[in-house]
């Protein structure tokens, strides 16, 4: 019987030095892709965070009017922002490869999974990006335009057009990350539809008297304008 | 394709068909129908009048008028006399909204100056289409500078009401006076006068291939004279009268269509205006006249409360262009009762060099930039109205003289800023 231990012992523990030997390898290269990832995380920060700041980064973000990404990021500085984005996700990327060396077959499809979600996570931040973009030109831009027509509602419009663009952008960016699926596509068109019904129910009912005052008044000033024109050129 | 402005075969051989010409009087025209048969009779008779010893020729360069421009102008100058010259307008300028001035007349100018360059004339006249005060004594008095004395540009000097041209007044005038050192009143007054040699320097330059918009291209006349050291003066004409009525209406959009080109003259011309100190008259030629007729009634209390909602709500945008100490006053002004309300002509001028520098810096979207300027120049007028307003003509120019004067003696801050702008972070 002992015999019998003694074999079932060693066979077991051939077993897990087999299985041991047999993960090693993958262990060691998923640590050295971690550790060399690492490495080239921090030379890619280094390298990143120095262009920027050679090009004046946080400034020309603040002229471009994404003064908002200053208080998300680190120290408020997005060239530290940027500089940890492509330091993780320089890790991020070490760790995958280090898994896809496990040759585990879950690891593996996690792996693939993660690349093929990547295009879309990519496209979203673009989105994002350029959204914020937008919001903010056509923000500023409906803002002096309503504060020169005189307009004393001038920030309530330029916020509105603001927050239209970013949760249509933001839509846009769930509908590509594939998040929320057809909910967030029932809400925002609920959303968008409940604001332009709320207006037209506003302009047509609530203030019907105010707007044909307001266009009364207009009218006769424009026609005054013209009768008694001050010449600015 | 040919470029626009520029001369088609067929022209050319015309032209050599007519032979040389000793004065063009150049008129540049788009959709002027109910105007240019006024314009074009009165420069005929003035060209009769004063110069029919001279071989003249009127040269109407027309972008494609709709509304029969170029036939009124032929019912008004028959005869030989008339030389019309196609241009073309870009579509887009033909779908946009009114314009101030001619339509296309960066192209219309060129097309004018060519023909006379090609005919070797010794002077070209350009006279606006839409002018409905024109009189056949234009002609001499833009004319006889270059002919007679040798002037190479001629800038007009039209009676104005004392509180007529304010964006002239505010930031034209003294800002051109103040960057390159001439006394020019009316720098972009829309009628030239130009002897041979200015119009072939003129020809010789590459910066006819863009479209520089009515005002830039007037601006660039003007500025290219100046730094090419040209000898120029002045004419005083009558009031001028537009059968258009003042672009008032967008205000912002004048000022885009306006500052735009001058900041980018400033640009351009950067290693002339920093070595230019003071500034010196122009001489001025033509009896002065009278200026009659009552002003505009004027609404100062909207100007100011125009001024106040812009301080309320575009702070945001002033705070990335203006000092501290300029944001200061400004919220002083704001503050102010309606009847102190005033804006110190340092603050004024401060507001328009810095305005300069984030257009060269582009420290938001040139357009959006400029059209923020529109609550602080209507605060800049209604103090300006205010202070003047029971002041006679002479009184008003003194102060404008004042006014001047602190352009030129901030003009050291503007170029310390220009230089080293990193220096200063609003």
């Amino acid at each position: 019987m002992w015999k019998q231990v003694n074999e079932a012992l060693t066979e077991a523990t051939r077993r897990v030095i087999t299985g041991v030997a047999n993960i090693l390898p993958g262990m060691l290269a998923l640590v050295l892709a971690v550790l060399g990832s690492c490495v080239v995380a921090a030379i890619l920060k280094w390298l990143v965070e120095r262009s920027l700041r050679g090009i004046n980064f946080d400034a020309r973000l603040e002229q471009w009017g994404l003064s908002a990404l200053a208080e998300w990021s680190p120290a408020k500085s997005p060239t530290r922002l940027a500089g940890r984005v492509v330091a993780w996700a320089t890790i991020l990327l070490g760790l995958l490869v280090g898994l896809g060396a496990l040759e585990a077959g879950l690891a593996s499809q996690l792996v693939m999974q993660v690349f093929n979600y990547l295009p879309n996570a990519f496209a979203a931040l673009v989105l994002l990006f350029f959204g914020s973009l937008v919001a903010r030109y056509l923000a500023r831009g409906v803002l002096i335009g309503a504060v020169n027509m005189q307009m004393q509602s001038a920030r309530l419009l330029s916020l509105g057009v603001k927050w239209l663009v970013l949760v249509l952008t933001a839509a846009m960016a769930l509908e590509h990350l594939r998040i929320g699926g057809d909910i967030v596509k029932l809400a925002f068109s609920i959303l968008f539809g409940g604001i332009v019904l709320a207006l037209a129910l506003a302009v047509g009912l609530g203030s019907k008297e105010m707007v044909s005052r307001t266009w009364e008044k207009q009218s006769k000033e424009s026609s005054k304008d013209a009768e008694g024109s001050f010449h600015h050129f | 394709m040919a470029e626009s402005g520029v001369l088609a075969e067929s022209t050319q051989e015309r032209l050599a068909a007519l032979g040389a010409m000793d004065l063009v009087a150049g008129i540049p025209s788009y959709n002027n129908a109910g105007t240019i048969a006024h314009t074009g009779d009165a420069i005929r008779s003035g060209l009769a009048a004063h110069f029919g010893s001279l071989r003249c020729l009127i040269v109407n360069a027309d972008g494609g008028s709709a509304d029969g421009t170029p036939a009124k102008l032929r019912e008004a100058v028959s005869g030989d006399g008339l030389l019309q010259l196609p241009y073309s307008v870009k579509p887009a300028d033909q779908l946009s909204g009114p314009h101030a001035g001619v339509t296309g007349k960066t192209s219309a100018l060129r097309a004018i100056l060519n023909a006379a360059n090609t005919l070797g004339a010794k002077a070209c006249v350009i006279f606006e289409p839409d002018v409905t005060s024109i009189t056949p004594d234009w002609v001499p008095a833009m004319a006889r500078p270059v002919l007679e004395k040798q002037f190479d540009f001629v800038a007009p000097d039209h009676v104005r009401h004392k509180f007529d041209g304010t964006i002239n007044k505010s930031i034209v005038y003294p800002l051109t006076r103040a960057l390159y050192g001439k006394r020019i009143r009316q720098p972009i007054g829309g009628d030239f006068g130009f002897s041979s040699k200015l119009m072939a320097h003129y020809l010789a330059q590459d910066a006819w291939s863009q479209d520089m918009g009515t005002f830039g291209v007037e601006i660039w006349l003007v500025t290219q004279a100046i730094c090419g050291r040209f000898r120029i003066c002045q004419a005083r004409l009558g009031p001028k009268v537009r059968e258009t009525a003042d672009a008032a209406h967008d205000l912002s959009g004048v000022l885009v269509q306006v500052l735009g080109p001058l900041f980018q003259a400033m640009e351009r011309d950067v290693a002339f205006w920093q070595r230019a100190r003071g500034s010196e008259p122009v001489p001025v030629f033509g009896a002065a006249e009278e200026v009659s007729g009552e002003a505009a009634a004027i609404d100062v209390q909207k100007m100011i409360d125009s001024y106040r909602l812009g301080y309320q709500n575009l702070l945001e945008v002033w705070g990335l262009v203006l000092s501290p100490a300029t944001l200061l006053e400004l919220k002083r002004i704001a503050r102010a009762d309606a009847n102190y309300f005033r804006m110190p002509d340092e603050v004024w001028v401060r507001t328009i060099y810095d305005y300069a520098l984030a257009y060269r810096l582009r420290v938001i979207h040139r357009e959006h930039l400029l059209r923020a300027l529109t609550p602080l120049y209507l605060g800049w007028l209604a103090s300006f109205l205010l202070e003047m307003r029971e002041a006679d003509q002479a009184e008003v120019d003194r102060r404008l003289e004042r006014f001047c004067l602190a352009y030129e003696s901030s003009k050291p801050y503007l170029i310390s800023r220009w230089r080293w702008p990193e220096n200063f972070n609003p």
